[in-house]
């Protein structure tokens, strides 16, 4: 029902294997053990370029990440979390823990400009990456972004629990599409759960930031 | 409280019917708006006050509290759904690493029994979420397992394992009440009376659905739904000598400081702080610390330091409340001519291993005539009801809304008409034409429901079948006594009102400071607003949509009075006469508003305070203890929603389209914010009738689906469009009108979208959620329950 396209790729790119490569590749090896014949000698580029296994851990080990546009120098368990470092570790508090396992959106944060569920993604996976949280997108005292103040004009958030995760998804949306429609706004949004009932809102919000856009500026 | 009133005359009313009212009102009471009264701040759409603490991330929740030293607590679960705990054995988790602390259950809460799966056992702090995940693992307990049963029909077979303990029967009737002495035994004399009083209802709405032109009957069932709020349960708590603080993610500060402090509860600090700035929802599951909150004081006491406790999501499901499910029976007496006549229903719901809050409430809203209802309680073993967003009904009015369409069926008369003809609401009686205008009911209930491609223009294309139903809604909150709001004119010219009570997202803060601005003639943005403190003078738990109706009036009453103080000042300065001032604009002005000779600002005029600044605190006026409000227009608000939907007949999916959703709340203080509420009533709504449901492990006695894959709430893509119609009705139940809005939008949209999905496909389903299974067994001629 809430299958969007777009999360597809979110909560993957792990260790450079990201979901749908891992799916096509799964598909194409399970083909070969049936002894049917794979296509024209395409062996799946991604598949092809995992680098070989490495063990991490155990205990915690130095990482740094790139966080809002700061180097980070952290110690992390192998098993943390995106999402448990930055809220412990760094205080940046506005990404949310609620389902803690993909599905509801709250966690979201940008990896390299992509929308991913932080509750998913190992803290040392995103090393080497840039990740944006909520609080990178207006350093405070500045100017929030057009969207944070479309949010803010359309009443986009009731508690406001969800509102974090669905302004990173819709920033990440307006990023590669700056006149989405409504369908691609929902679908943009699908993996976002608000139990308050904003979804319109923020339809209208994406929508009036898209409008401002279109005349440059912030 | 005032035990003085006085009488005046009030003028009440809607759109461009308005009439005088006389009523009493308390002393110390502010005469309520009047109609055609030029406002300045309120009846705008005000963005919210803490929205950009919340789109930038910065908002702490009760969740987001990271304070320094901060252990983790966890809370081992029982996998039993009915059980006695033999013992529990802390010693091994108590040496395990980063183990700050250990408590167990059956010993803080005095109770042995288990009686629902996930239930707690004890509870560790730790260091990290990992030590304490680890500790529990290590905590030995011994269990009496007992059989269970943990669905309705298994509850009610003859034999069924006993749910409750000692006398407690597994079915109980909560309606009419049975009387109970104080020893907690059952009143056999109240109880026989009532027993005659029963059979004489049933054996007058016997006569009369013998004698009826026609008569309808029908049989339905809901399901169970969890609250589901985004930020789950849970505290952080911290002690200074034996003062607690602790931050609570609830929807009832107050109650909450009650727990923790009271004599005899498991915690009994002396002093609580109760904190909760933001909370990320409730839905009327958060009234309480709940078993999560003690653990968090009680961790943090053993610890001596501060102890964080959120549930998690399956904790969530499982053991923080739920609407109950319910199977009614209804029948309903019609005349040829389109009056009710009577109305029979029966019906058994199953709140868990308490059968109270089980009932169903479809015997609401209109004219039915001669009444015979009985409810039962169905104990279960599973968690307990909570109140969620208009408890009752929801579910009972789904039944009584589909028999509404069932008997207007019978005699031929369109849906609309016969709901008019049998409901005397003056503002439900307005709104129906609005839905139905905006919905295109002539229209669309007219064509014929064959593909529209024909020449006759119908409701489908291919297997796609449209329909459009409609149900409507009433509440009764005009709120309650015993808050204060604290309002402060500091000499620099800044404003600030307080309320210990806390916003759930419904906009309290923001419409705290319009009522408060609006009185003082000054912008919205020049008044800070705090809340979810129990430092600051008390408030009500967010509950039956109560808090706004409870705390606007007591927000006048205390910017009224700190500007009456603000103009003797300037009066006295200016050697003016203060009786002939007011305020408005940012300026003191003559009484009509009329500019002044000589020209103050606000700031100005607090310059002119003797002392540092002016400090009221308001109490919400009410006549006595059992008359919070004075009469008013109608006793009740009042709504009406119609849904469009689509049915794919090969599939059985249903897709909402469109709802209008005609509602009032009393007087509006804020429209954006009130539209809010009603769309997220709706949306809550429709997830109700199509997706939401707990499904219950009959072999293990757990919860199957407590998580959000397959816990079903409605996401974007689902999300109809939603027209929200809102009426400035001036209510005349307190000074500022206002009555709630929580509750009231949640209460018809199922009930809405389930006769549109009949009118669509011409087939009723009689039970929620409707599933594609159910569409399809329905127009197979089979009928699916549960
Ligand atoms: S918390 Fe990450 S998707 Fe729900
Ligand atoms: S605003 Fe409350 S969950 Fe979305």
């Amino acid at each position: 029902m809430t299958t969007g396209s777009e999360r597809e790729d979110k909560g993957s790119a792990q260790s450079g294997v990201t979901r749908r490569a891992f799916l096509k590749g799964a598909g194409l090896s399970a083909a070969a053990a049936a002894g049917i014949a794979a296509g024209t000698g395409v062996l799946d580029s991604a598949l092809a370029a995992t680098p070989p296994l490495q063990v991490v851990g155990p205990g915690r080990r130095p990482i740094t990440l790139n966080v809002n546009g700061s180097e980070r120098r952290l110690e992390v368990e192998p098993s943390a979390t995106l999402l448990d470092v930055v809220r412990g570790q760094l205080d940046l508090i506005g990404a949310k823990r609620v389902c803690d396992r993909g599905s509801c959106g709250a966690c979201t944060m940008l990896v390299d400009g992509r929308p991913i569920n932080s509750c998913t993604y190992l803290a040392i996976d995103a090393e080497g990456k840039r990740v944006t949280t909520v609080e990178g997108l207006a350093a405070p005292g500045a100017p929030l972004t057009r969207l944070q103040q479309a949010f803010i004009e359309c009443d986009a958030l009731q508690c406001g629990f969800c509102t974090p995760g669905m302004v990173m998804a819709c920033t990440a949306l307006l990023a590669r599409n700056p006149s989405p429609a409504r369908p691609e706004i929902a679908a943009a949004i699908a993996g976002n759960l608000c139990r308050c009932g904003t979804y319109q809102n923020i339809f209208e919000a994406v929508e009036l930031a898209a409008r401002r856009g279109a005349g440059g500026g912030r | 409280m005032a035990a003085n009133t006085s009488e005046i005359k009030i003028r009440v009313g809607f759109g461009d019917s308005f009439r005088d009212l006389t009523v009493r009102i308390a002393e110390g009471d502010v005469p309520p708006y009047e109609p055609g009264t030029r406002f300045d701040v309120i009846g705008a759409a005000a963005p919210r006050l803490d929205a950009e603490a919340k789109v930038t991330g910065s908002a702490r929740f009760t969740y987001d509290q990271n304070l320094p030293g901060l252990l983790h607590g966890k809370i081992l679960r029982c996998p039993h759904p009915n059980a006695n705990v033999k013992s529990v054995d802390l010693t091994a988790a108590r040496a395990m690493p980063g183990v700050k602390a250990a408590i167990s259950f059956p010993e803080v809460f005095r109770t042995e029994a288990v009686r629902f799966a996930w239930e707690g056992i004890a509870a560790v702090a730790a260091e990290s979420e990992a030590q304490a995940e680890a500790a529990l693992r290590a905590i030995a307990v011994e269990y009496e397992v007992l059989p269970f049963c943990v669905t309705r029909e298994d509850a009610m077979k003859d034999g069924a394992p006993q749910v409750g303990r000692r006398n407690q029967q597994n079915v109980r009737r909560i309606y009419p009440e049975i009387p109970f002495t104080r020893d907690g035994t059952i009143d056999e004399k109240k109880e026989a009376a009532r027993q005659v009083e029963m059979r004489e209802a049933e054996a007058k709405v016997d006569r009369i659905l013998k004698e009826s032109d026609t008569v309808v009957q029908g049989t339905f069932y809901t399901q169970v739904q969890t609250h589901s709020p985004l930020e789950t349960h849970g505290v952080v708590c911290t002690w200074e000598n034996e003062s607690l603080v602790c931050y609570c993610s609830t929807q009832a500060t107050f109650a909450v400081r009650h727990e923790l402090t009271h004599h005899q509860g498991p915690v009994r600090a002396t002093n609580a702080r109760v904190l909760c700035e933001y909370v990320g929802g409730g839905f009327g599951a958060k009234f309480g610390a709940g078993r999560e909150g003690v653990a968090g004081a009680l961790l943090a006491k053993a610890a001596g330091r501060p102890v964080k406790v959120m549930l998690d999501r399956r904790e969530e499901h499982t053991t923080t409340g739920n609407r109950p499910d319910s199977h009614q029976v209804l029948a309903m007496a019609v005349a040829k001519t389109g009056e009710i006549r009577a109305l029979r229903a029966r019906s058994w719901g199953t709140a868990g291993t308490s059968p109270a809050g089980a009932g169903a409430h479809n015997d609401v809203m209109y004219e039915l005539g001669e009444i015979d209802k009985i409810e039962y309680g169905v104990r279960t073993n599973a968690n307990d009801a909570r109140p969620l967003r208009a408890p009752g009904f929801p579910q009972g009015v789904f039944a009584l809304e589909a028999m509404m369409d069932i008997a207007a069926a019978s005699i031929g008369m369109d849906p609309i008409e016969f709901r008019k003809k049998n409901d005397a609401h003056p503002v439900r009686r307005a709104e129906y034409d609005i839905a139905c205008e905006r919905i295109g009911w002539a229209a669309k209930r007219g064509a014929p429901a064959v593909p529209r491609g024909g020449a006759d223009g119908g409701r489908g294309v291919g297997p796609l079948r449209r329909g459009v139903g409609c149900a409507s809604s009433l509440w009764f909150a005009s709120g309650g006594g015993g808050a204060k709001v604290l309002v402060r004119v500091h000499k620099n010219g800044t404003v600030e009102v307080r309320n210990g009570a806390q916003d759930i997202g419904t906009g309290t803060r923001t419409i705290l400071g319009m009522v408060v601005a609006e009185e003082l003639g000054i912008r919205l943005a020049d008044v800070a607003t705090f809340i979810g403190d129990t430092n600051d003078p008390a408030g009500p738990g967010s509950g039956g949509s109560t808090t706004a109706p409870t705390l606007t009036p007591a927000a006048r009453v205390a910017a009224h009075r700190a500007k009456r103080q603000l103009l003797d000042a300037v009066a006295r300065a200016e050697g003016w006469d203060a009786g002939n001032l007011d305020l408005r604009g940012g300026k003191v002005v003559g009484r009509d508003g009329a500019a002044l000779a000589r020209e103050i600002d606000f700031r100005a005029a607090c310059g002119l305070i003797a002392e540092d600044q002016i400090e009221v605190l308001g109490e919400r006026p009410v006549l006595d203890k059992d008359h919070p409000n004075y009469g008013g227009l109608a006793d009740t608000n009042a709504g009406v929603q119609c849904a469009e939907v689509e049915v794919d007949v090969e599939t059985g999916l249903v897709r909402v389209l469109k709802v209008v959703a005609v509602a009032d709340a009393g007087k509006l203080i804020n429209p954006k914010l009130a539209e809010s509420q009603v769309r997220g009533g709706v949306i809550q709504g429709v997830s109700y009738a199509l997706y939401e449901r707990r499904i219950m492990d009959r072999i293990e006695g757990r919860m199957v689906n407590a998580d959000f894959e397959f816990y079903k709430i409605l996401g974007a893509v689902d999300c109809p469009e939603i027209e929200v119609v809102l009426l400035d009705v001036f209510m005349g139940h307190n000074n500022t009108h206002v009555m709630g809005l929580g509750e009231p939008p949640v209460v018809a949209t199922a009930a809405a979208v389930a006769n549109a999905v009949a009118h669509a496909i011409g087939v009723r389903i009689h039970s929620l959620p409707i599933t594609p299974r159910k569409v399809l067994a329905a127009l197979a001629g089979e009928e699916v329950r549960g």
